[in-house]
């Protein structure tokens, strides 16, 4: 609108009011057009945000916890459990026997006496046969390295065909030519466990 | 860096060590253990069987007792009421009901009925040494009639080394052709097991002095040497050291055998 007054001035000091108003008359400004009013900003109350926060931490927090109490919770390991039963009984499934004799108990001290020493000797014997296995090998290897450096390093590679190891037995029985084992019922125990 | 030069330098060095050994030179020969592993465990000894009744015995005295226990008790203190009159018998209930002992005697018979494998084979009483089935708890060893010399000798499967072969590469075809491709082994490693060396007698010695055997372990996995094929035997140990003649060369096996 400023615009419009300042050129009706300059019309009119140029060349008169006539003149003047037509030049105002072609000159057109368009309005500011999808324009609105700006809102007003809701401002809220530092203390409900606080809240608000405060109550999602706690929220998150009571998760956490309630994550961990399960964490500790391990699943039930059915054999390991005593049965109930078991334990109200024990008294009439317990056995009567006779106490050892004084006799008895020196025998069996004698026995796990002579065991113990048995399987000393028996693991020392492991021992020495393992130190005769890895002298001899050392010494294969020895020699081989005086005779070629290249064998040498090829005998000490590592074989990868070893891994992975497959060992079967050795067993109680031999098997048993054209036995037929016995077919049983398969009841499948084991429970389902969840996480509430 | 300093690591590679340090091994190149310690290569020349053995280079040069060999190369001043050669001055007598040696053949190279690689021998093959095979062994046929045991099949069943080792049976009990007096003391590991007495041993193990006293931890049974143990075992006994510390249990509870089970349930087929308690029924057995409780049915013999029912059947000594009704002897006496003190109770009537239940003739519906009591016809049809097992007892106790009618189980475990049905038990005992089901158990009579199996028999355990045998731990001695028909090639046992026969004495078959080239059978594998036999000496089911020790380790079997393969012995092969060879040629040394002018002489046939029975020895570990043994062959010379060829020009660019690893040791290992060398077992592998020496025992492919003294033994035939049927059998299947499982060697142990690229590492010779142990070491033997003899020298030819003087007068065949042409280029070389005598020869060091590498010897290499492998497991029997299956199959069987042909009978075609040579003169062999499977020994258990004990056997083994009676068949080998060489006093020197029973002595280098002996220092790897189990």
């Amino acid at each position: 609108m400023s615009l419009l007054g300042a050129f009706a001035r300059l019309g009119l000091q140029r060349s008169g009011g006539v003149a003047g108003v037509a030049v105002a008359r072609c000159l057109h400004t368009t309005p500011v057009l999808c324009a609105e009013p700006l809102k007003k900003k809701k401002k809220l109350d530092p203390q409900i945000v606080k809240q608000r926060e405060d109550r999602k931490k706690k929220k998150i927090e009571k998760q956490i916890r309630r994550l961990e109490k399960n964490a500790r919770q391990l699943k039930p390991v059915e054999e390991l459990e005593v049965p109930l039963e078991l334990i109200d009984e024990k008294d009439k499934r317990q056995r009567k026997l006779a106490p050892l004799s004084s006799a008895q108990l020196e025998e069996r001290a004698l026995l796990k006496k002579q065991w113990a020493h048995y399987k000393h000797d028996e693991r020392v014997a492991d021992f020495q046969i393992i130190d005769r296995l890895v002298q001899a090998q050392n010494k294969a290897l020895a020699e081989l390295r005086s005779e070629s450096e290249e064998l040498y390093q090829a005998a000490i590679d590592i074989d990868p065909q070893l891994l992975p190891v497959a060992v079967k037995g050795p067993v109680a029985t031999p098997p048993i030519k054209d036995y037929v084992s016995p077919d049983g019922d398969y009841l499948h125990q084991s429970m389902k466990w969840e996480v509430k | 860096m300093l690591r590679r030069l340090v091994q190149v330098g310690a290569r020349e060095l053995s280079r040069a060590q060999s190369s001043t050994a050669t001055a007598e030179k040696w053949d190279l020969y690689a021998g093959v253990l095979v062994e046929r592993l045991p099949v069943v465990s080792k049976s009990l000894n007096p003391l590991e069987k007495q041993f193990q009744d006293l931890l049974w015995r143990v075992e006994y005295e510390n249990s509870l007792k089970s349930d087929h226990e308690l029924k057995h008790e409780r049915e013999i203190v029912q059947a000594e009421l009704i002897k006496q009159g003190k109770i009537q018998v239940d003739l519906e209930d009591g016809g049809s009901k097992q007892t106790a002992q009618d189980l475990k005697d049905a038990y005992v018979e089901e158990l009579k009925k199996f028999q355990l494998g045998s731990r001695t084979t028909p090639d046992d009483q026969a004495n078959k040494t080239t059978s594998t089935n036999r000496c089911l708890e020790d380790t079997l060893y393969l012995l092969v009639k060879q040629k040394l010399g002018q002489q046939e000798h029975l020895i570990l499967p043994q062959g010379k080394r060829e020009e660019g072969e690893s040791m290992r590469q060398t077992a592998e075809r020496v025992l492919r052709e003294r033994c035939g491709q049927e059998l299947q082994v499982l060697f142990y490693g690229n590492a010779p097991v142990g070491f033997h060396k003899y020298k030819y007698p003087s007068n065949q010695r042409t280029e070389s002095v005598g020869a060091k055997v590498f010897f290499y372990r492998a497991s029997l996995r299956s199959g069987q040497v042909p009978e075609k094929v040579t003169k062999f035997e499977w020994l258990p140990k004990e056997a083994l050291n009676g068949k080998l003649t060489n006093a020197a060369y029973a002595e280098s096996v002996n220092k790897f055998l189990l």
